[in-house]
């Protein structure tokens, strides 16, 4: 009896090991939603990936155009979302002329929120018709089409033959912005927001065979595998996960802030960052203590 | 705290709320949100097509008598349906083959270039790599790393003698990778989990600004 009352009682590190995961889930709930009501100020410092993404766009030729790929769908939007938002940002406040499109149908509804959103902001602030975004003149929404090969090849040659209505439904050929880009010689660079790797099928096809300059925006899962095109130079710039879209987001903000453009705007990505830090401090407690928990028990048994 | 008029902000919220209810326990709320999701995107996407593609690629044209040999196109295509009648589904290799040859020829060298010859040139150890100490580093450990990991994937000899260690090292290489890859995936989960607080608590609950 003594002996079986004895092996009933357990240690906190058995309890520990033994610990309904819903309880795990409950205190990340909470590590992560606290912070983001009471948030605590983190400021995203751009790595060098990030920087040179941003530093080349800023300072490309203002007669080639920025080209965003929006290759994700709403699964992987809080992550990439605030990308598009940040470049669309950078490029309308340097008066770039932006192409956008979209390799998912599913990307099709969050380019034109993105593109709503950050058009809204200039428009309320213009003061003229100059100083106001407009689609045709600032950028152009060519949408989606299939197959993506012939897409992405025939965008080289020549875009309104791939796009001959975008996704409003004007006629490409008779938009004014045409006249300026016909095609890849017309674009800086082409950034590939992907939860995918839809950005190597971009090297493969746009940058093998026309020389497209190729920057990639991507989940923090892919970011591992996509150091390697960073390293080999086919990727110009990256922005991994939701840490590099609010490290774009500040070199923008400060950006803006050198152009008197102070208005207020809603960056997610850096609204997110105590979130994630503090979810980053907990999870790496959980890790040690779990270790702790396993070889403590471990000895105990043997 | 503000609650949005927005009904449709609603309906997210609540389907969210039903997913997120799997966290405790499979239930009626999560599987009713889960094939509302697959049919609702599958929907879109067939009515996209329709709407965007073979209404102004394919029926269009034809209907005015013009690119007639579409048709000949759209039939080879309509054979992929022909693998719901078992007599002749045998047909489908036909659109299949199609669609195989056309794709791998046209990515076939570019995949070669982008994947593989480029990547093998950026790991060749050049002099412009030391032009300050730190990249030349990095050039020097990237090029061990290469050599170490592929030597682990060597199978066609036994490990012993200079294979030993190299393959050795190669394992924490691949080991530091897989905890690079882990970190971030920690991160990635976080980040949607976040996106999906930042709706309920901003776009519907009105408690972030």
């Amino acid at each position: 009896m003594a002996a079986q009352s004895g092996a009933k009682r357990h240690t906190f590190w058995e309890i520990l090991q033994r610990i309904d995961r819903r309880w795990i889930y409950l205190v990340v709930w909470l590590v992560v939603m606290v912070p983001l009501i009471k948030p605590f100020p983190v400021k995203p410092v751009a790595s060098p990936p990030v920087q040179q993404m941003f530093n080349y766009i800023d300072t490309m030729p203002e007669d080639k155009a920025l080209l965003i790929s929006v290759d994700y769908s709403p699964d992987t939007q809080a992550e990439l979302h605030p990308m598009t938002i940040a470049l669309l940002r950078h490029a309308f406040a340097t008066r770039r002329r932006v192409g956008l499109v979209a390799t998912y149908v599913y990307g099709l509804g969050l380019a034109e929120d993105a593109l709503r959103e950050v058009k809204r902001e200039f428009d309320s602030v213009a003061t003229s018709h100059e100083d106001s975004i407009i689609s045709g003149e600032d950028f152009v929404f060519w949408g989606w089409t299939t197959p993506l090969l012939t897409m992405m090849l025939g965008m080289g040659e020549k875009i309104t033959n791939v796009f001959p209505v975008d996704y409003y439904g004007a006629r490409t050929e008779s938009l004014p912005m045409t006249r300026h880009v016909k095609n890849y010689n017309d674009v800086g660079i082409l950034v590939s927001i992907a939860g995918s790797s839809m950005p190597i099928s971009w090297v493969a096809y746009a940058q093998t065979q026309f020389g497209l300059r190729i920057g990639c925006g991507t989940t923090a899962v892919s970011a591992a595998d996509f150091y390697t095109y960073l390293n080999s130079g086919q990727f110009t710039g990256m922005l991994a996960g939701m840490r590099g879209a609010a490290e774009y987001e500040e070199l923008v903000r400060e950006k803006m802030a050198q152009m008197d453009m102070n208005w207020h705007v809603r960056n997610r990505g850096t609204e997110a960052m105590s979130s994630q830090t503090a979810a980053h401090i907990a999870i790496i407690l959980f890790i040690i203590v779990g270790n702790i928990g396993y070889f403590a028990t471990r000895r105990r048994k043997s | 705290m503000s609650l949005s008029p927005d009904p449709w902000v609603w309906i997210a919220a609540i389907l969210t709320l039903a997913v997120f209810s799997f966290l405790y326990r499979e239930n009626p709320f999560y599987r009713a949100a889960e094939h509302l999701f697959v049919g609702v995107s599958n929907g879109y996407f067939i009515t996209f097509t329709w709407h965007r593609i073979l209404v102004p690629s394919l029926i269009d044209p034809v209907g005015h008598g013009q690119k007639l040999w579409l048709i000949a196109v759209a039939f080879v295509g309509a054979l992929y349906f022909t693998r719901f009648i078992p007599k002749i589904s045998w047909l489908v290799r036909i659109p299949i083959a199609i669609f195989l040859g056309y794709g791998s020829g046209m990515s076939l060298l570019r995949s070669i270039e982008a994947g593989i010859i480029e990547q093998v040139k950026a790991t060749v150890v050049t002099r412009a790599m030391f032009a300050n100490w730190q990249t030349g580093l990095w050039a020097i450990i990237i090029l061990i790393g290469v050599i170490c990991t592929v030597t682990y994937f060597f199978f066609s000899a036994e490990r012993k003698g200079v294979l030993k260690p190299v393959s050795y090292a190669g394992i924490v290489f691949v080991m530091v990778g897989f905890g690079a890859s882990f970190g971030y995936t920690v991160m990635a989960r976080i980040s949607l989990f976040i996106g999906r607080l930042q709706f309920l608590l901003g776009d519907w609950l009105g408690l972030i600004r």
